[in-house]
């Protein structure tokens, strides 16, 4: 039988991977500790072992075998922002594929794998990553933590970050993101993909990953921060960060333990086949962790925009406490609103009313929290520099994507427009404008420091922004409109009348792209330029 | 309280109130149309049943003298139907955006939905749940007869 040969090869190449990762993680260490013998550092988790005067901050080789927390932090991002460039590969790609009806440029099969790497590893890979590489390098000195933050446990986190980011991409697996259950198990090429399963490993790799950071983020935010430092005097990053790192506790287990049905199910299928209609039961437990890692995508970015907001306003946030509560509140609704995503699959009116209104309560935090932001614009004289202009577009295109949004826990409007391109213009405004783009408004603001006092070329980073920005609108207008006339999503060809709306959101895709390859030049190049800057940065230091 | 917690009490309110009756729409909408969304097969389905299977890649639609087409819905307008759908495989989703309808295909798992047609014409039929390798082949027209 091909299948268990294959699982045999897979598997057998699986743990050799898993054996060598350990291994040169252990010959790192000791080369770590010769590295480290020159000064005074101790291994133990003492008290101010790691002092923060310290760590390094800028971008190194060196990052990837030493452990302080801003090493660590150093490891996701540039993980991350390869993660994020392989996806855009995937992302621009289908976007060519799509100009004409029919396939072309890549075959479905071709275009289902893109399709499914392009979510998996902008979800997993790109906007976690990302979030846990910036908690991990601004929470110890937002924080002023003295202490260890656990190094050892979140390098082997890391690693494992990176092996689940590696299975994904060369698992070529064509289940989307969803996995959902009966098409997940067809090993076949037409199905889920010869190695689906390995790409749900991966998953499960990341998933541990992020769901172990979240309990070492709760411990420096809770138990190491400086004594000093009340409650009351958090930075509203750290706030963001606590409401992410309970959104991701409360969660990811759900559906890693639905992942692991779906692996046994392969073997031997008892949790989902059966008389009743069981397939949904994946869908059910894949969305209680589904729609949080939205929020857990957005919820860091509002932090950010908290801290950054006041330095390039010249005023303090107009609220600190209700955008705490705005946070909080996120945190409890956004838990609540899963079965949203499953208006459509005939689970009950009481199911739809339930969930419909609940997605309409969480928009009054969301509200909350932007109405916060403008009246911070509001109140002092705006500093239009290069992350400013991503910290205002990111709120515009958070008001379009939360309205688009909201007109889908309408349930009667949800059945016209679940499942088209409306659906993906709704996220792709959130996840372009908001998290990616306070993403890279942190990375420009932290770029001294990361460079170790060189500076970006001002004018490229403008291009850049221009470019996202208008790329964006370009690629997602077109697909709002053609979704609200039924033009369907995940398709790799499509009926002839949707041909303009498609045409031009493959203009707009390519835009997006060449102003991605901007960032990518002007990051790399401006590595090389000489040392203007003293290697300070706005973020790093506590708002209050 | 100073004016800053009033203006902030004044637009959470605004927001509260537009949110209250967006929602209480809503569920009026839903009680007043449960035959109109997708809901597990009940007993006495109204006006002329239509079985639907989807399969990859194909829809199959079976009426009630027996006969049965693929990836064509024929139909008379103003006839009220109820698709009884269900799937082969893996989930589909049989969408036709014209009227507005959209039902989840799970095998074992049958779900009704009615509507009626009014205008005659030819519309598009299509599936939204990504479901293989030709998922956007799986799509055909609707046909409403006068």
């Amino acid at each position: 039988m091909s299948f268990s040969f294959q699982l045999a090869i897979f598997g057998s190449t699986l743990a050799v991977l898993f054996v060598m990762g350990f291994l040169l993680y252990f010959f790192a260490q000791d080369y770590r500790k010769k590295l480290l013998t020159g000064t005074q550092v101790s291994q133990s988790k003492t008290e101010n072992n790691l002092m923060l005067s310290r760590m390094r901050r800028e971008i190194s080789l060196s990052a990837f075998i030493l452990d302080d927390s801003k090493s660590i932090g150093i490891r996701y991002l540039i993980t991350s922002l390869i993660f994020f460039f392989i996806g855009g590969l995937a992302g621009v790609g289908m976007r060519i594929s799509l100009w004409f009806p029919n396939p072309t440029f890549l075959t479905p099969v071709q275009y289902n794998i893109l399709l499914t790497e392009h979510g998996t590893l902008m979800l997993y890979g790109w906007a976690s990553g990302s979030i846990l590489g910036l908690g991990y390098y601004l929470l110890p000195s937002m924080l002023k933590i003295r202490r260890d933050s656990l190094g050892v446990v979140n390098s082997i986190m890391f690693w494992f970050f990176l092996l689940g980011g590696l299975l994904i991409i060369f698992s070529k697996s064509s289940a989307t993101w969803y996995f959902y259950y009966p098409l997940t198990d067809q090993l076949t090429e037409t199905g889920g993909g010869m190695f689906s399963f390995a790409t749900l490993i991966g998953i499960l790799f990341i998933l541990t990953s992020l769901t172990i950071s979240s309990v070492i983020f709760l411990k420096m935010i809770f138990l190491d921060r400086d004594e000093n430092m009340g409650l009351s005097r958090l930075p509203l990053f750290a706030w963001s960060i606590v409401s992410t790192a309970i959104l991701i506790i409360s969660s990811a287990p759900i559906s890693m333990i639905a992942d692991g049905m779906v692996i046994y199910d392969l073997i031997n299928p008892v949790f989902f086949t059966g008389s009743n209609g069981t397939a949904l039961g994946y869908a059910i437990m894949f969305w209680f962790w589904g729609h949080p890692i939205v929020y857990v995508a957005v919820l860091p970015a509002f932090g950010l925009i908290y801290e950054l907001l006041p330095k390039y306003v010249g005023k303090p946030v107009y609220s600190y406490s209700s955008g705490v509560i705005g946070l909080l509140l996120l945190l409890v609704f956004s838990a609540t609103v899963w079965g949203h995503h499953l208006f459509n699959s005939g689970l009950g009116t009481v199911w739809d009313i339930l969930f419909s209104t609940t997605s309409f309560i969480v928009v009054i935090p969301s509200a909350i929290t932007v109405f916060n932001w403008i009246a911070t614009l509001w109140s002092g004289r705006i500093r239009l520099t290069v992350p400013m202009m991503f910290i205002i577009n990111a709120i515009v295109d958070f008001i379009i994507g939360g309205v688009t949004g909201v007109m889908q826990s309408d349930v009667g409007i949800n059945e016209l427009i679940h499942g088209t391109y409306w659906v993906t213009a709704h996220f792709h405004f959130i996840l372009l404008g908001m998290t990616t783009g306070m993403a890279f408004a942190a990375i420009y603001v932290l770029y001294p420091t990361l460079s170790g006092g060189k500076m970006y070329n001002i004018n490229m980073a403008r291009a850049h922004f221009i470019l996202t920005a208008a790329g964006t609108y370009v690629m997602t207008i077109p697909w709002a409109l053609g979704g609200f006339l039924g033009m369907p999503r995940r398709v790799a060809g499509y009926f002839g009348i949707f041909q303009s709306y498609q045409d031009a959101a493959a203009i707009g895709g390519i835009i997006l792209g060449l102003g991605q390859l901007i960032f990518l030049i002007n990051f790399t190049y401006s590595m090389y330029s000489p040392t203007i800057h003293s290697n300070e940065n706005i973020l790093e230091e506590a708002s209050l | 309280m100073n004016n800053k917690t009033i203006l902030e009490f004044i637009w959470i309110g605004g927001v509260v109130i537009i949110l209250a009756w967006a929602a209480i729409a809503n569920a009026s909408y839903i009680y007043s149309h449960q035959d109109n969304i997708a809901n597990p097969v009940a007993n006495d389905p109204s006006g002329t049943v239509i079985n639907v299977t989807g399969y990859q890649w194909g829809w199959q639609f079976t009426y009630q003298n027996g006969t049965t087409t693929t990836d064509k819905l024929i139909l008379f307008s103003n006839t009220t139907y109820t698709l009884i759908v269900t799937s082969k495989d893996v989930i589909h989703d049989l969408y036709i955006p014209k009227f507005g309808i959209q039902v989840y295909a799970v095998a074992g798992h049958p779900n009704q939905i009615s509507f009626k047609p009014t205008s005659p014409g030819q519309y598009i039929m299509e599936c939204v749940e990504y479901c293989g390798e030709y998922h956007y082949e799986m799509r055909g027209v609707v046909v409403v007869l006068p």
